[in-house]
Formats: structure tokens, sequence, C-alpha cells
């Protein structure tokens, strides 16, 4: 009698603290909200420096922004090869075309909603022409736009337009095996 | 019998899968050439937001007329809605006529029509089924300019200016190139890549 008076007690207590501890760990006052991924800007000249610089592994990058309904469509898949290939054999950039507004909210929130991990840039210019045509003279500035350059800064692949993930793993594994 | 009936299905697959291949040959993203500087744009019929066929012909202006590729949904084309109204008012009285396309697919007429209303667009829009025209015309974006002078001549080619935030406006590329034809001088400016959404295509 003696003992169940203890040890119920004692057991519910644990009992309890088993949920609270866990839930306090989630919801408290000490739990914080994950931060959003920083965006940078960059302007034309930073974005050739970046581009052109020499580098130990290819470089991808992939030109979005918010308001474009293929870029965020493709995006899933994009990070799936980021998480592939940039641990190990590959640089990947992101740049966004959005506004320079939306630089702490709209773009990191879709990085985030997207768990976008890699190096994130937004184009700050007040004239894009300059930077769309250092990049591709061809290319009309329409989005999205994937460029992936080998380690000498030369282009190598490029797809204006939804990527086409079977292709560009295809261009990656390509210059990835040259460059080991 | 019943042979003869599969190898009939097995035809009018085939016609139908060659259908849809030929319908959509095209790679996505990738956009016909547009026509070059100082070639001539045909004459062409579009239905207006009320599905009244009108021509490219009887809604040109006297002094040359600006086809503008516009969207209802996009941010780029929208922060632009202003400065289109503004040019097609300033220019009207100039003889030059502006006329709006919207060649996305999922923006029917009934929605070009509604934003028109919204954002006090009074210039005439032209619903492009099938983006024929933006297939001719190489357009890619919204918004995205073409500037013809009385015979349809191509003049100038790509953006109204350099930016989509008003504020931050340094070359009225679109407006010099109007500028300059009402002057009778040549366009000195022809070309400049034009930045938006890109037009969704059917």
């Amino acid at each position: 009698m003696r003992f169940t008076k203890i040890v119920i007690p004692v057991a519910l207590c644990v009992l309890l603290l088993g949920f609270a501890v866990p839930a306090q760990r989630k919801y408290g006052r000490g739990a914080k909200p994950k931060p959003l991924p920083v965006v940078s800007p960059i302007d034309t000249e930073a974005l050739k420096g970046l581009i052109t610089q020499q580098r130990e592994r290819p470089l991808l990058v992939n030109f979005w922004a918010t308001f474009c309904d293929p870029c965020r469509d493709e995006f899933p898949d994009l990070v799936k090869i980021d998480k592939q290939y940039r641990p190990n054999s590959l640089e990947f950039v992101t740049v966004s075309l959005d506004d320079i507004d939306q630089i702490k909210t709209d773009v990191p929130k879709f990085l985030n909603s997207m768990s976008a991990t890699m190096p994130a840039y937004l184009l700050n210019v007040t004239d894009p022409e300059p930077a769309i045509n250092f990049i591709d003279r061809r290319w009309q500035g329409d989005l999205p736009a994937t460029y992936l350059y080998n380690e000498k800064g030369e282009l190598v692949y490029k797809h204006i337009g939804r990527v086409n993930t079977a292709e560009l793993r295809e261009a990656i594994e390509k210059v990835v095996k040259k460059s080991d | 019998m019943r042979a003869k009936n599969l190898s009939i299905l097995f035809a009018a697959l085939f016609v139908v899968a060659g259908a849809v291949l030929a319908t959509g040959a095209r790679a996505e993203g990738e956009v016909p050439a547009p026509p070059a500087i100082g070639a001539t744009i045909e004459d062409f019929t579009l239905p207006d937001v009320d599905n009244r066929d009108r021509s490219l012909k009887s809604l040109a202006g006297k002094n040359g007329t600006v086809l503008l590729f516009i969207a209802v949904q996009c941010p780029v084309s929208n922060a632009y809605n202003e400065r289109m109204e503004k040019l097609a008012a300033d220019y009207k009285a100039k003889g030059i006529a502006v006329i709006g396309i919207n060649s996305n697919v999922a923006e029917d007429a009934a929605a070009v029509k509604a934003h028109a209303a919204e954002h006090k667009l009074s210039f005439p829009i032209l619903k492009d089924p099938g983006n024929k025209i933006a297939d001719k015309l190489g357009a890619s974006v919204t918004p995205e300019a073409y500037f013809i002078d009385q015979n349809n001549k191509l003049l100038y080619h790509g953006r109204i200016d350099n930016s989509r935030n008003a504020a931050q406006v340094e070359s009225n590329d679109l407006r010099n190139a109007l500028d300059s034809a009402l002057a009778g001088k040549s366009v000195e400016k022809t070309e400049a890549k034009a930045f938006g959404c890109s037009i969704k295509r059917a």
C-alpha cells in the first residue's frame, strides 16, 4: 500500500515530464524559428567576376525569379542536383532577377520553402541588359535560364526555359568527369 | 474481324500521335527568332477582348504602331501598366497607335478584359490564340515592344525602358525610338533586351 502510494505519483510525474520536455523543446520560449537563407545583392561587375574567376570546380548558375512559374516548378529538381553534386564536385549559385525590395522577403522565403542551401544572389542593377548580354548575347532575359561553366570559366551547357533534368545531369557528369 | 479492328485502332493512334508530335514539336523555352530590324511585318488579324476580329491595318497609327506583348498576371508587365497607358495617351496625338497583345495561353479574353478595366488600360488589347503572332514576331517575354512605321517596317524591338521600377528609369528606349521616327531621324538604338515573364505558350 505504501509502495503504491509512492511509486504511482512518481511514475506519473516521470510520464508527464516525458511529454513536457519535448513539447517545451518544440514550442518553448527558447525555440528559435529557422533563419531565412541569406540572399546577397550582386551587380553586373561582381557577376562577371563570379563567372570568369578561376575555380577548382565547374560552376552551375541558375537565373530565376519568384514571379516566374517555370522557375518555381523546376526548383525542386535543382535542389536535388545541388545536394547530389555540390558537396563534392560542383559549385552552384542561383541569381534571382526579382526586385531588390524582395531580397529579404519573397526570395529567401521561397528558397527556404525549397530547402535550398546553394549560395543565392539577387541581381541588383538598374539596367539588367549589360548583365544579360554578358551572360549570353542570344538570351532575351526570359526565365529560367541555366548555364554551366567548366573550371576555366568556359560555357559548356545552357538551357533557357524549364530545365531538362536528364540533359542537365548528363552535362554535369561530362564536365565533372573531365575535371577529375 | 478482330484483327481488322485492331489495325484500325493502331492506324488511328498513329495519326493522333503524329498530330501531337507535329503540333508540339518545339522544345520548351525555344522561341522562334524575331524578324530583323527593317523587316516588314505582315498584316494580321486577331480577336479583341470582346471577340471581334481586328486587323493590324485597322488599328495602325498614321505615323506608326507599337505592338506591346503584355500579361495579366506577370508582375513585371503589371509594373508597366501606368507607363504603357501614358505612352498610348502621349503618342496618340502624334499619330502613333499602341496595341496590346496577350499571347499567354492561361489568360483568356475575359481575364484580359477585366485586367484592362482594373488597370485603366484604354488602348486596344488583342488576344493571340495559339501564340501565332508571338511566334511570328519571336516575342519571348512580357512586356516586350515592337515599333513599326506606317509601312509596317520594324524600327525597334525590345524593352520599354531599363527598369521595372519607374523611379529607376534611365533609358527610355521605346520612347526614344518613337521620338526619332517622328522627327524623321533614324532610330539610334534599334534593339534592347526585353526583361520580364516568359510568354506562356500553348
